[in-house]
């Protein structure tokens, strides 16, 4: 199976090479020309209708018929009877999946004693709510979570599965997918149908948020993703009819093949400062080592960690590896607040890859500004207590 | 004990570089290197084996460049290693990958102990062990981060959850994938390091022929999820100034990172 | 990594050099760079990471497998020489000793149980060596070397002196060049092994440093130090043989040092040239700022080609002495050069400590006496050139 080039009928246009996922066609002496790095996916010649100068001798995959695929389906991901918050967020977004597609929205709930979260489930969108209620499914096993899933998916044919990208869920859903046959698209951030064919269009970063990849899964059933916590958001609503399906299932203890022994509640140790996603970080203007620790408290609630200029270093506040910049790490967190920081290049060349860089400074011209996505000119020692006070009061869930 | 490492060449995305006109990847000159995680499954499966004896044996589906990895994988201490390369796996999804890979581990057969990282830098996706592990239908056990104990029966593991962990008891054989809070990765040992690059290194490439799978069941052909397309986004920064008393700017500033699509966002 | 060779059966190989320059790039980059400058500034020895090239088998790594070594050769030590220079030039160049002077006349010479008490301790970076040449009298002029070695019924008794002592304080044996017969001199050296726990064996207060300061580099004493017969590596007379065998490999290893420290400061200028802006711009799109870079990597690529020939030809068994002194001239000269216009593009920061720059600017001198003076190898060169 090859893509080949009619070179006569190119004309250099490059739409091709826009269309190409993988950079496997480029242009030259002025006509396109195929890489290594071609799949022979095809994308190019649908973008060559008019010139019709790329030919191959791929046969068109049949797409399999699954009209009979029915209902948007959430998997309830709950420990301890307790539902993690994405469930939650993923009705939100099945309400708007299925409206397009004209589905209906349900909830997959397992475990032992968890029919008090039905109610909940119900409320934030889901009109049927499948139950399975089993001594083997009281903790979370994979196997026996992968056999029962895989079992109501066989019976009831839903068309999509969403699962939240908690620990559970990526343990769990690339196993699922293995076991009922289809694809699965891990950490979207952004679920869509597409109008023409009615396919789930599963966009998700790759290469560390660099570069956004937009998937399908056309050629297999359920269209199954997961999807980080905090992307979506919840919609509470009351469907009409809210029904509950309890489905049974035998499940035997030696096909589980896993035991837990114990399981221990545990602060997350400190993360080096290149692996953190939030580093709040102080400089000059910060006020030495009580300033500091005031810094951590909002790193603390934050869920980052603590970072500085070399002068802070220097007066050994904090430890050598702590240092940002051109003689410290160079790191990339999705939140970055620089405290007191004016923005010399010796600090920011660390820092500038960051996704978002908020800049608090009482010097309005400091350069720091101009790195920033927001900006508050102000006393560092009002703003960051104020800061605190609103994140600890405003509540996290 | 027989061990299998799964392993995986990347580009090395921490000096990514973004072309400044258009915004996306440079592809070119980005250096290959072996996946971070998959250090970390091969120093503990080598860890075990100089407890237990036997053998471990490092797999990596890839072009034949990434015979550079395994290369890599017989320096750290793997006695074998297998290169499933064909034109025909290229554009592999994680269904087709995890299908490739455990044909090839159907083929070496004699093992008791599969073990990969967590997840692969470039993809993220960390499916491609549990997947491995449903085709040969055998027990998982993912994000470990420590070993407590392992025997022919049994291995005791640690799991990394996100308020604590778990203590998992699996029967074997069994796949885990291993998160890098597990151990220190050694660094590869010269003389390893040199004889893996001697023509009578135990290095074995297997095409699809010789795993015995069809070309349209793996590669693109063989994949579930296509991609549609790919495109960059716009980090472009706003430089505003927030403006207001302090409370105001506070309240502002959390109301942004509330609706920005940022890991923390829903916790605030 | 690049393009792996593919033989003709099918079987598909990594490139060895490859293979050890990425392993040691990553080694450098992970485990050296991030602490180099604070040792150096500190004058403090990073003993440990010293014991992590033992354990990789870097020290073993021209030696073969059945003598302890990693198996490779020459081409591959001046690669794994190229990257640690680039990380810290003191803990390199107690590396390139610990993998040729001092270890090659035992691995030679030495009986089995020497190489089970010295050899492959050191190889495994358990011990280390030093290798001692220099006296106060005698550095070029190894006639003029005045430390006796005396014929006794079962050994010898060395007496006297060596300067510039690389490791001197730290090291667990030493190779050291000895006179046998002062009436004869040059026909009268030969290299003695001689442990660090013999009596008799002293050593001075480290010397302060303008350069690599990590390293200890002291006197060192000899009194009435009695060393047994097999200690002697290689006959009698034949200390200046032994010397000319690993004569090349040692200029070319020199050379290696320098193109690691070439690139260090290449890659440090480039990336803050690209950073500092003035006048609106990136320093680096001044056209005297491109200036000294192209020099620099003009420079680097015409070492990097001279050295890769010399090692090659080492590998297969031909005389290139005058090549070697060639290059270890050129690269030496070449790497000054460099680091001085580092200096420059660095402006300001270079004259501060926190910056590794003003490191390389200094280490780079170890490199001018070190491996032959340019003042002899030029005569050398000229001799051997004009005598043909």
């Amino acid at each position: 199976m090859t893509i080949w080039i009619i070179e006569e009928k190119c004309d250099g246009c490059r739409r091709c090479i826009k269309a190409c996922p993988y950079e496997g066609i480029k242009i030259k002496d002025g006509i396109a020309s195929v890489t290594e790095r071609c799949t022979s996916c095809g994308a190019c010649i649908e973008a060559c209708k008019k010139q019709n100068a790329i030919e191959s001798d791929i046969e068109p995959r049949k797409i399999p018929d699954f009209s009979d695929r029915q209902g948007v389906w959430v998997f309830a991901d709950q420990t301890d009877g307790k539902l993690a918050r994405v469930c939650l967020e993923l009705l939100g977004k099945a309400q708007d999946l299925a409206k397009d597609m004209g589905h209906k929205v349900s909830a997959v709930l397992l475990g032992k004693d968890v029919s008090h979260l039905i109610q909940t489930l119900h409320d934030h969108g889901a009109q049927n709510v499948y139950l399975v209620e089993d001594d083997l499914l009281k903790n979370f096993r994979t196997i026996a979570y992968t056999n029962v899933i895989e079992d109501l998916v066989l019976t009831y044919k839903p068309n999509i599965l969403l699962m939240g990208a908690t620990a559970l869920g990526r343990d769990l859903a690339p196993r699922v997918s293995r076991r009922v046959g289809t694809g699965l698209t891990a950490d979207c951030t952004q679920l869509a149908i597409d109008p023409d064919e009615k396919l789930m269009f599963q966009t998700r970063p790759a290469f560390g948020g660099n570069v956004m990849a937009t998937i399908a899964c056309k050629y297999a059933s359920p269209q199954m993703a997961t999807v980080r916590p905090g992307v979506m958001e919840a919609a509470p609503c009351k469907p009409e009819n809210p029904t509950l399906i309890r489905h049974k299932i035998s499940l035997k203890e030696q096909d589980i093949r896993t035991k837990i022994l114990e399981r221990v509640t545990q602060k997350k140790p400190g993360t080096d400062i290149i692996d953190a996603n939030v580093i709040v970080a102080g400089g000059r203007g910060v006020n030495g080592e009580q300033g500091f620790a005031m810094l951590k408290e909002l790193a603390d609630i934050l869920g980052g960690e603590l970072a500085c200029t070399r002068l802070i270093i220097e007066q050994g506040i904090l430890p050598h590896d702590a240092q940002v910049g051109q003689t410290g790490k160079t790191i990339r967190p999705e939140i970055y607040i620089a405290c007191g920081i004016s923005g010399a290049v010796q600090h920011t060349a660390g820092m500038t890859g960051s996704r978002y860089i908020i800049a608090i400074n009482n010097d309005p011209l400091a350069p720091i500004f101009k790195l920033a996505n927001w900006g508050i000119v102000g006393d560092v020692h009002e703003i960051v207590p104020e800061f605190i006070k609103q994140l600890s009061c405003g509540g996290a869930s | 004990m027989n061990i299998i490492v799964l392993v995986k060449q990347v580009p090395n995305t921490t000096n990514i570089k973004l072309d400044p006109k258009t915004g996306n990847l440079i592809r070119e000159g980005l250096e290959s290197i072996m996946n971070p995680d998959d250090l970390h499954a091969l120093e503990a499966a080598v860890k075990i084996k100089d407890k237990t004896g036997g053998k471990v044996m490092a797999v990596s589906m890839g072009p034949p460049q990434a015979v550079d990895v395994l290369t890599q994988a017989m320096g750290m201490g793997a006695d074998k290693a297998f290169l499933l390369s064909d034109r025909a796996f290229s554009g592999a999804d994680t269904w087709a990958t995890s299908y490739t890979l455990s044909k090839g581990i159907e083929k070496i057969k004699d093992y008791d102990l599969i073990i990969c990282g967590h997840q692969a830098i470039d993809g993220d996706t960390a499916q491609i062990g549990p997947q491995v592990a449903d085709w040969l239908d055998i027990a998982q056990a993912t994000y470990v981060n420590d070993i407590e104990s392992v025997d022919e029966n049994e291995i005791v593991v640690k799991r990394r959850l996100e308020h604590g962990f778990e203590r998992l008891a699996c029967k074997m054989p069994v796949l885990l994938t291993v998160i890098s809070e597990l151990n220190e990765p050694r660094y590869p040992h010269m003389e390893q390091l040199i004889s893996a690059c001697e023509q009578k290194a135990p290095i074995k490439v297997w095409n699809a022929a010789d795993i015995g799978v069809k070309t349209i069941e793996v590669g693109l052909e063989g994949s579930n999820t296509h991609v549609i397309k790919t495109f960059t986004p716009n980090f472009k920064r706003q430089n505003e100034l927030l403006e207001g008393s302090n409370k105001e700017v506070v309240s502002d500033l959390i109301d942004r990172l509330k609706k920005s699509d940022t890991t923390i966002a829903y916790r605030l | 990594m690049t393009q792996p060779n593919k033989s003709r059966s099918g079987k598909i190989r990594s490139n060895a050099e490859d293979m050890v320059r990425f392993t040691m790039a990553n080694f450098v980059d992970k485990e050296i760079i991030p602490v180099a400058t604070e040792y150096d500034n500190k004058g403090e020895f990073p003993q440990h990471l010293f014991k992590k090239l033992g354990k990789m088998g870097v020290f073993g790594i021209r030696y073969p497998k059945k003598a302890g070594g990693s198996g490779g050769n020459t081409t591959l030590y001046c690669i794994a020489m190229q990257e640690l220079a680039r990380g810290l030039l003191s803990l390199a160049a107690t590396t390139a000793m610990q993998c040729l002077m001092a270890t090659n006349g035992l691995y030679l010479y030495g009986t089995k149980k020497m190489h089970e008490e010295f050899l492959y301790p050191a190889l495994k970076g358990d011990k280390m060596g030093a290798f001692q040449l220099t006296e106060p009298n005698a550095g070029s002029d190894l006639s003029a070397v005045r430390t006796k070695a005396e014929k006794t019924r079962d050994g010898y008794v060395i007496n006297g002196m060596k300067t510039w002592s690389t490791s001197g304080p730290k090291a667990d044996f030493h190779t050291v060049l000895c006179q046998t017969d002062p009436s004869i001199g040059l026909r009268g050296l030969a290299f003695f092994l001689v442990p660090a726990s013999t009596p008799g064996f002293s050593y001075s207060k480290p010397f302060d440093l303008l350069g690599t300061r990590t390293s200890a580099i002291s006197e060192i004493y000899f009194k009435d130090c009695h060393v047994p017969v097999e200690y002697r590596l290689g006959k009698e007379g034949r200390g200046l043989g032994v010397l000319l065998k690993i004569l090349s490999e040692i200029r070319i290893m020199t050379a290696s040092l320098a193109l690691g420290l070439h690139r260090a400061a290449m890659d440090d200028a480039i990336r803050y040239c690209k950073e500092r802006e003035q006048f609106g711009k990136p320093i680096s799109k001044y056209q005297l700022i491109q200036a000294k870079i192209a020099n620099m990597a003009v420079n680097l690529e015409a070492g990097q080609l001279m050295v890769d020939k010399v090692t090659h030809m080492i590998d297969q068994g031909k005389e290139c002495l005058n090549l070697a002194s060639m290059a270890k001239y050129f690269t030496v000269e070449s790497t000054c050069s460099a680091c001085d216009e580092a200096m420059r593009i660095f402006g300001g920061y270079a004259y501060s400590m926190e910056y590794s720059v003003q490191r390389y600017y200094r280490d780079n001198r170890f490199l001018l006496s070190g491996g032959g003076t340019h003042e002899v190898l030029q005569t050398t060169i000229a001799r051997e050139i004009l005598s043909r």
